[in-house]
């Protein structure tokens, strides 16, 4: 019986240990150059008043890789933002926003891209597609969906916007309250970024 | 000792109701007013809260064993003690207070005006309360 066992696991492995994983196979792939002039926005609400916040350039060059497969498309690479880049247009706020964000401790705000649910067809009509992004804050990493308008310009400049409503709980922050709670600040944050990109291919 | 715990009681009771009442009411009609709060001068996780709600009694007792102490120079109706009461604080406490904070912190002087005022009505309150219970 347990030479019966034996032989079977024997079996099992040299039938599967073999085999190679399905893997994603690339049928083309577009580097995407981020350029200067890209910014991210962020929108909230207080029980008094709205704010604005906004990285209005991004000061690194990086590379998004846009590869489609078989069946999915996969958008790589990230942005990494300096969260003591983020002007909320009010010195104060500004202060107070990136204390809340604990940029001393984690001072940058990442998006990584990980998907796209269908191929851009690159024209002067933005076109609405979604894709999946991992977005790390304040040490700690949520995934979402996110909205995404696609164009490109006269210039070919390709422009990827992006939109999503996120909460501060979501990256366990709390949403700033003044005077015993009499002033506070809502959960929900919209955040918008704006891709700036040449095609490097 | 009694009257002095009693009555800073009952005043802190009516402070908490009157100076919280009016602070919601303020924020919910004159929101303007309190933008520059989103500062990080000012504690924002909650985690003074109770502090920040027990400052009426805090605020009532001390008041409340200084009006026992110096309560025969405040002559008249109990309005007028209330009054005086409210100016004599307000000038040996508030104004030094909130001179050394406009110097020191990164304020307006329309935060520190409007701490001042709410500071005197306060007293104000508190002096008139304290000539009815503890006259």
């Amino acid at each position: 019986m347990h030479r019966n066992i034996l032989w079977i696991t024997v079996l099992f492995v040299l039938l599967t240990g073999f085999v190679k994983p399905r893997n994603f196979t690339v049928v083309t792939e577009t580097k995407w150059l981020i350029s200067e002039s890209s910014s991210l926005s962020v929108n909230g609400t207080t029980n008094i008043n709205k704010f604005a916040c906004d990285i209005p350039a991004y000061d690194q060059t990086d590379t998004l890789t846009l590869s489609r497969g078989n069946k999915e498309i996969i958008l790589s690479g990230d942005i990494r933002l300096k969260i003591q880049s983020f002007n909320c247009h009010n010195s104060i706020m500004t202060h107070d926003l990136r204390k809340t964000l604990k940029e001393k401790e984690f001072p940058h705000l990442r998006i990584r891209f990980l998907s796209l649910s269908e191929f851009p067809d690159l024209t002067a009509k933005p076109a609405m597609i979604t894709g999946f992004v991992d977005i790390e804050l304040a040490g700690a990493t949520k995934r979402f969906q996110v909205k995404y308008l696609v164009s490109i310009d006269d210039q070919k400049n390709i422009h990827l916007l992006g939109s999503r409503d996120v909460n501060f709980s979501d990256f366990n922050l709390i949403p700033p309250r003044k005077l015993g709670g009499m002033i506070k600040t809502n959960d929900k944050l919209s955040v918008a970024f704006h891709l700036k990109m040449r095609d490097l291919n | 000792m009694k009257k002095i715990i009693v009555s800073g009681f009952i005043t802190g009771c009516i402070l908490f109701v009157f100076s919280y009442g009016g602070l919601y009411l303020a924020v919910k009609y004159f929101p303007s007013l309190f933008t520059e709060y989103f500062n990080p001068l000012f504690n924002s996780d909650g985690s003074r809260d109770v502090l920040f709600y027990m400052h009426a009694f805090i605020f009532s007792f001390a008041l409340s064993w200084f009006w026992d102490r110096f309560k025969t120079l405040f002559k008249g109706m109990f309005i007028l003690r209330g009054i005086e009461f409210g100016l004599v604080y307000s000038i040996i406490a508030l104004v030094p207070v909130m001179w050394i904070s406009f110097s020191a912190l990164d304020i307006t002087v329309a935060m520190v005006s409007s701490w001042f005022i709410y500071g005197l009505i306060q007293a104000t309150v508190a002096g008139m309360v304290f000539a009815k219970l503890n006259p």
